[in-house]
């Protein structure tokens, strides 16, 4: 270190060397994060096709998309009516937080409150918004099937087993749940009268 | 003595490239050289056709996928396409053959290769695709039945029957045949590893700023040493 | 910048703690070095750089590796499908796939250059005989994990390099099936062989870094030889290593990360010698390779063991082709330690590097009668090295030693 020039240089050197590290070891940690987001095979799978006239009326399948559970179900014009009066009991009744759905496919009220695209197929994720559990079906209204695992004034829907979320049966979450939101729902489109493309 | 013993080395070096070289090439005849250019997107496709047409009535690629063949911009082909390749396969299915290898143990002996890995995993890549294609021939000592004598082949008997028909071909049609086998290798070298082009690229961009900063670390060593007095 | 982080308050709670600024002073600021290293002595930084490498990239790998032998269509299998899936569809996974690749050949250039250097400049002999002695385990472990790797893509190299080496150990009197049996876990290379690689070939690694570990705290205990072979006195001739060879290593991790990138981006297959064609062809059992070799790094052992007609006494010479590295600090009797002022031990170190190379590329090439008999002498010449050393420092008039480097 012999002077105040030498010094400047060696100074910018060491900022340069140690600014151009940073930069080499930061674009190295890409392709190592890269590497753990889903593959391109992976990816390509995450669409499914269903046929949904495979459910019969009042019931209830469960099937697989992107390794999740989906609910499909098909809603008699009894559940149907079970959807009204009792949006006062609800924490989101016009489903207002989903917005890459709401683009997708939810855009009149008509689909918000029966949160689907044909009002008697119902097709949500099915895992509880709480913890990630299966909640149970129990569509009927009131207690007579259910015994006191559901509140007195039961419009009918899900009950998660795990810490006893409910929802009713357009799968909105019910208040007093432990969950935050309503189950989640997906864009999908149907590709003909009866089958489904989910994803 | 030292001197001597640099200058043999240098000497054994000098012997020993080429024969490296061989090392990596058949053991048979020297191959024909296929000029390949894997960014070319009309050589590629028509390779495609091809391999669709020809090579998958008993080949399997079972590494490239229907969507691969839109999805890869080397390919990039419509989807309309795909649907006319790929019949009641899905997307995601590789592109497998529907000889089923039953068949063609009875038919041909052995089991069709798959051609996923075929030009990594020969000695001269596309040049022992493109030789093999072109290199049916009558048997000199006419033992090898025609159509089973291959002039590149290793032992110089396949099992593969002459697939573009270049044996006894008319001389008008040479030009033709010899742009197929080269199309479907250069097809066959793109898919043996499809990253390839991105691969080049990304390369320039990283080795370009590896010698920089290799640069500055140098400047850097040599205003830091000069402390140290020799 | 390393004193002003020093003198941080959160630095000074942690020392506290961690006796944090002894440490670093006496292994980096404090540290003292020669001062005439050349650059023969950034090899053993870059080994380190290439052992975290390769521990980085094998633990990304091995999120999508799956080691089965069970077929799939087309005479593939789970593990090699895995292996292209890992080419094809994961992201960056054709990058992380060759660096790994191209990262074990770098290894061992990187750790041979290491090792020539050692043994030109006498960097083996005392007090650093336990420096070398760690040093050829480490040798002996990397083999090992390159070995175990190899097998991993099941390819036809993989299977019947693994077949040759466990075939091997099988030549042993004895205790020879023993060893085969636990290592192939069956009668012949299968599933069960492919798993058990996977398993040590990600526990060696750990072991690398451990050993590792001790050789560089071996190494500032004895401290760093120099070209000159001189013992160094503190001050005069020595600087702190930190800033002076940080900065140079850093320099040498710089050419390196072009070459190795290079390599990686444009050329990883290195024209069959890093990826061997053969083994893109999915592991066949009924069927080997018309020309079958181990990767280059193992050739020159290789080449030992093909010099001898008998099975036992080959294995046995590849032993101790590998064993008597161990013994090489007792067999150099010599009080002068760099080849610089040994005429005599720099011409037979030199023709040692030369029969190395000899070894290694009679090892690749396929067996011919010329060959073999140039591999006999140079197996000679290899084991003759080590044997004549006691002999040399009785004749060998060194050359006059500087008084200070």
């Amino acid at each position: 270190m012999t002077d105040q020039a030498d010094q400047s240089r060696r100074n910018f050197l060491y900022v340069a060397a140690g600014g151009m590290g940073a930069v080499a070891a930061g674009a190295a940690v890409v392709p190592f994060l890269g590497s753990m987001l889903p593959a391109a095979d992976t990816l390509a799978a995450s669409k499914t096709e269903f046929e949904v006239s495979t459910v019969e009326a009042g019931q209830l399948v469960v099937i697989q998309w992107q390794g999740k559970p989906v609910f499909v179900v098909n809603r008699t014009q009894e559940y149907l009516a079970q959807v009204d009066g009792h949006d006062d009991m609800l924490k989101d009744a016009n489903s207002e937080a989903i917005e890459a759905v709401s683009a997708a496919w939810m855009d009149t009220p008509e689909k918000r409150k029966y949160r689907s695209i044909k009002p008697e197929y119902l097709i949500v994720v099915a895992s509880c918004t709480h913890l990630g559990c299966i909640p149970l079906f129990k569509p009927t209204k009131g207690r007579k099937d259910w015994g006191d695992s559901v509140p007195e004034n039961w419009p009918g829907g899900w009950h998660c087993p795990c810490h006893g979320s409910l929802y009713d049966i357009s799968a909105r979450v019910i208040n007093g749940s432990p969950a935050p939101h309503n189950l989640h729902l997906m864009p999908y489109k149907y590709l003909s009268d009866t089958k489904v493309l989910i994803g | 003595m030292l001197k001597q013993l640099w200058i043999a080395a240098a000497a054994a070096l000098a012997l020993g490239m080429p024969a490296m070289t061989w090392a990596n090439e058949g053991h048979g005849t020297a191959l024909k050289h296929a000029e390949i250019d894997v960014t070319n997107q009309e050589q590629i496709r028509r390779g495609l056709t091809v391999f669709t047409d020809v090579c998958m009535g008993c080949h399997s690629a079972k590494y490239v996928t229907y969507k691969g063949l839109m999805d890869y911009p080397e390919i990039g082909i419509s989807r309309e396409l795909v649907d006319e390749l790929r019949g009641d396969k899905p997307l995601t299915s590789g592109m497998i053959t529907d000889l089923s290898p039953e068949d063609a143990e009875v038919s041909y002996g052995k089991v069709p290769p798959d051609l996923s890995l075929i030009v990594n995993g020969r000695r001269g890549g596309p040049n022992y695709v493109y030789s093999i294609l072109t290199g049916f021939e009558h048997d000199p000592d006419g033992k090898v039945p025609d159509g089973n004598f291959n002039k590149y082949f290793p032992g110089n008997r396949i099992a593969m029957p002459d697939p573009l028909s270049w044996l006894d071909h008319d001389a008008s049609d040479t030009a033709e045949l010899e742009e197929q086998a080269h199309d479907v290798a250069a097809f066959l070298t793109f898919i043996g590893d499809p990253h390839q082009n991105e691969r080049h690229t990304i390369g320039k961009y990283v080795v370009g700023f590896l010698i920089l900063l290799t640069l500055v670390l140098y400047l850097l060593k040599k205003e830091v040493w000069k402390d140290v007095k020799h | 910048m390393l004193d002003k982080m020093m003198k941080s308050k959160l630095f000074g709670w942690i020392d506290e703690r961690t006796g944090a600024e002894a440490i670093i002073k006496s292994q980096l600021t404090e540290y003292e070095v020669p001062k005439n290293l050349n650059y023969m002595w950034n090899f053993g930084s870059l080994a380190l750089l290439v052992l975290v490498l390769q521990i980085v990239t094998g633990i990304f790998l091995a999120m999508y590796y799956k080691p089965s032998a069970a077929l799939t269509y087309g005479g593939y299998t789970i593990a090699f499908d895995s292996v292209e899936r890992i080419m094809r569809d994961v992201n960056f996974g054709w990058l992380l796939r060759y660096m790994h690749a191209v990262g074990a050949s770098a290894f061992f250039v990187v750790v041979y250059m290491h090792i020539g250097r050692g043994l030109y400049y006498g960097s083996f002999k005392g007090p650093r005989e336990l420096l070398w002695i760690i040093g050829v385990v480490i040798l002996l472990i990397m083999q090992g994990a390159a070995f175990f790797g190899y097998l991993l893509p099941w390819g036809q190299m993989s299977f019947w390099g693994a077949t040759v080496i466990t075939n091997l150990f099988g030549a042993l009197p004895v205790i020879g099936e023993f060893i085969q049996q636990l290592l192939m876990g069956g009668f012949a290379v299968g599933d069960p062989t492919l798993n058990r690689f996977f398993s040590l070939h990600y526990l060696f690694p750990l072991l690398l870094a451990a050993i590792v570990g001790g050789h560089v705290h071996a190494l500032h205990v004895v401290h760093s030889n120099n070209p000159t072979g001189l013992d160094v006195h503190e001050g005069k001739s020595t600087i702190p290593f930190h800033p002076y060879y940080t900065v140079k290593d850093a320099f040498g991790v710089g050419v390196f990360l072009t070459i190795y990138t290079y390599i990686v981006f444009f050329n990883p297959q290195m024209g069959g010698y890093f990826i061997e064609v053969d083994n893109y062809v999915p592991a066949n059992n009924l069927q080997t390779p018309a020309h079958i070799a181990p990767v280059w790094y193992l050739t020159p052992w290789y080449t030992i063991l093909r010099s001898f007609e008998s099975k036992l006494l080959g294995v046995l010479m590849m032993g101790a082709s590998l064993a008597i590295l161990f013994v090489l600090p007792f067999l150099d009797r010599s009080k002068v330690r760099s080849a610089r002022y040994r005429p005599v031990y720099k011409q037979m170190v030199f023709l040692f590097f030369i029969t190395v190379v000899v070894l290694g590329y009679c090892g690749h090439s396929a067996p011919t009668p010329t060959l073999k008999l140039i591999g006999q002498l140079a197996t000679t010449y290899y084991f003759a090295f080590f044997l004549l050393l006691p002999l040399v420092n009785k004749f060998e008039k060194t050359k006059p030693l500087p008084e200070e480097i």
